[in-house]
């Protein structure tokens, strides 16, 4: 009884062992064409696999039988311009009739898990970007405009998103000291401008991906680069350079338009480094470059009158550029398709 | 107040490099089984190693106070690996183009005793003639390519890239204010005579480095993408603004060298590529 009862352990085992395998015993007699026919199969027939979703089949349970000697199986049919096929003509991979390219080819293992089509590293659609930065001008030589900025994108389809971003440049704006060396020298001065904080609703679009090869190839990196373009507000003020004792301006919101370019390196799926260029373009208000004469146009002391302070408008360039991180969220996904 | 942002970009630059390092192993090739240490990319089109680079460009400046200048240039290089190469970045500046600025100084700087020291005069040309120049630049300098790859235009159009860095020395002609109000000096003429407004030619020395892509639409041919830094001081208005005062940041009615100001001389390169022998090794 307890020699019977091993025998039906054993047995069970075994069994347990050709299901986690998922290749039935008939399976060993498929010919490598039923094989190259299925690998077409879009939606493959079930492979076992494990927690991560990856097919856990080892190579030799697939086909038990291809590096037997005498065994069936042709690999001419896959390549017929294998060397050793001899244009197509079918030949065994061992025993009597077998080229040596060809059987030295199918003594080599089959990488069952080579894909054709490699899935997107990072699909984007259905999921939420969002991105702290840190922006700075690239255009102002008079006035630097850092700041810190936040947008968050989410994505229609893998190549669209709409979003929103805003930047903070109140407190940060800097007049440099060439426009002081400026004004002595050559008693001339330049209407200067800053700015208080930035919103924006934008359309991005990814027209392009690529990957690198990274420390002489032992990292990939996934990359893309996008387009963002939107319209939004943006709050700003003259900086009184030519009566400062008298003139104290108010920040202004400006309707302004927006397009940029970006890049974005992925250090896994939910993560990226982002680097991006965007010009803010609004009709900024200048300061007046002349100091009005009291007793004309009805006022007494018109230099203190601020309808008086503001000179022309300017067609501007707000050209940041911005360093940040990108997080997606969610942090995982399911592929339509399996590999 | 100019210490926030500085804190503010030290703690995003060093939150980045922690994360960069903890995440760039998460790629790291894991492949077990009859791949593990196969070589990621067979039949690799090398298309820097062992091959000499004639790359012509054209070069912007950026961030220009009193004068913008193009560069026409080319860059040559050999390439003695796919990650290494050494070369010559060089160009000449074909258009010299002055800012809004310069023409506003020119149309409103009054001339009088208190600017006579600093603005030329109308009859001598004006504010135009006396700011600096860049001229020509020259530069041997090492390239490093870290970063190869690929990338798909439109899910449509796939080319090859390359991400590198360049790092060399420049020698830039340089056309500025020439040295005037030195008295002790024979044949020094005094800063407010027009004849010291003509500008002097000079060569200087500056580190210079590059970041760039190179786009392979061909075997042989490559379009690339460079932004370049070449900082160095110089007198880029011609005006006299230090040598006496306060840390000697008052006119001293004198032009030289501590008229110099540093300035971080920036330029965007677009390039053309040609590479010799036009056809790539094919790695194994």
């Amino acid at each position: 009884m307890k020699q019977a009862r091993s025998w039906l352990l054993l047995t069970a085992f075994a069994t347990l062992g050709s299901v986690a395998y998922g290749k039935p015993a008939a399976a060993d007699k498929k010919t490598a064409t039923d094989t190259a026919a299925k690998a077409d199969d879009a939606t493959p027939k079930d492979p076992p696999k494990d927690a991560k979703g990856d097919d856990t089949t080892p190579k030799d349970a697939k086909d038990p039988k291809k590096d037997e000697p005498g065994g069936d199986f042709d690999v001419c049919q896959i390549t017929p311009d294998l060397p050793g096929c001899k244009g197509g003509a079918t030949a065994p991979i061992s025993g009597p009739g077998a080229g040596p390219g060809a059987a030295g080819a199918a003594r080599k293992d089959v990488e069952a898990e080579v894909y054709a089509v490699q899935q997107i590293y990072a699909l984007r659609r259905g999921r939420f970007e969002i991105n702290p930065y840190w922006s700075f001008s690239l255009n102002d030589q008079f006035v630097s405009h850092p700041a810190p900025g936040i947008a968050a994108n989410y994505y229609i389809t893998n190549v669209l998103a709409v979003g929103v971003n805003a930047n903070i440049y109140a407190g940060l704006n800097g007049d440099s000291d060439f426009n002081f060396q400026n004004r002595r020298a050559a008693r001339v001065a330049v209407p200067l401008n800053e700015y208080q904080w930035g919103a924006n609703a934008n359309f991005t679009y990814v027209p392009a991906y690529g990957k690198f090869a990274a420390g002489f190839g032992k990292f990939i990196f996934h990359y893309d680069a996008y387009v963002v373009g939107g319209v939004g507000v943006l709050s700003t003020r003259p900086i009184p350079v030519i009566d400062p004792d008298n003139r104290k301006f108010s920040f202004n919101p400006k309707l302004n338009f927006n397009l940029g370019l970006g890049l974005r390196i992925f250090f896994n799926r939910w993560l990226a480094l982002n680097l991006e260029v965007r010009d803010y373009i609004f009709q900024e208000q200048l300061e007046n470059m002349a100091v009005a004469a009291s007793g004309v146009k009805d006022c007494k002391n018109c230099a203190t009158d601020p309808k008086t302070w503001n000179g022309e408008t300017s067609i501007t360039n707000n050209i940041q550029a911005q360093l940040g991180l990108s997080v997606f969220v969610p942090f995982s996904w399911k592929y339509k398709l399996d590999k | 107040m100019n210490r926030k942002p500085n804190r503010i970009v030290a703690l995003l630059l060093a939150g980045t490099a922690s994360l960069i390092a903890s995440s760039a192993f998460a790629q790291e090739n894991q492949i077990a089984g009859p791949l593990k240490d196969a070589p990621p990319v067979r039949n690799l089109r090398m298309y820097r190693e062992g091959r000499f680079e004639v790359a012509p460009s054209a070069s912007f400046t950026l961030l220009d106070e009193y004068r913008r200048t193009i560069f026409l240039g080319a860059r040559l290089q050999y390439n003695f690996k796919d990650w290494l190469g050494v070369g010559l970045w060089g160009g000449y500046g074909i258009v010299s183009a002055s800012t809004d600025l310069t023409e506003k100084i020119d149309q409103k700087s009054p001339r009088g005793v208190t600017t006579a020291t600093q603005i030329s005069p109308d009859t001598n040309g004006g504010f135009d003639k006396q700011t600096g120049r860049l001229q020509w630049v020259a530069a041997p300098q090492v390239t490093f390519v870290p970063f190869r790859g690929k990338l798909a235009l439109f899910q449509k159009l796939f080319t090859d890239t390359d991400l590198y860095a360049s790092l060399g020395i420049a020698f830039v002609g340089t056309q500025e204010r020439g040295a005037c109000g030195d008295t002790t000096k024979a044949g020094q003429k005094s800063c407010s005579d027009p004849g010291s407004f003509a500008l002097a030619s000079r060569v200087a020395v500056a580190p210079t480095f590059g970041v760039g892509f190179n786009f392979y639409f061909a075997r042989f041919m490559s379009f690339n993408l460079e932004y370049r830094a070449l900082p160095f001081s110089w007198n880029r208005a011609g005006f006299d603004q230090r040598g006496t005062g306060n840390d000697g940041k008052f006119p001293d009615q004198k032009i030289d060298g501590e008229d110099r100001t540093f300035k971080w001389n920036q330029m965007i390169t677009l390039g053309l590529g040609f590479s010799l022998p036009t056809k790539p090794t094919i790695g194994n």
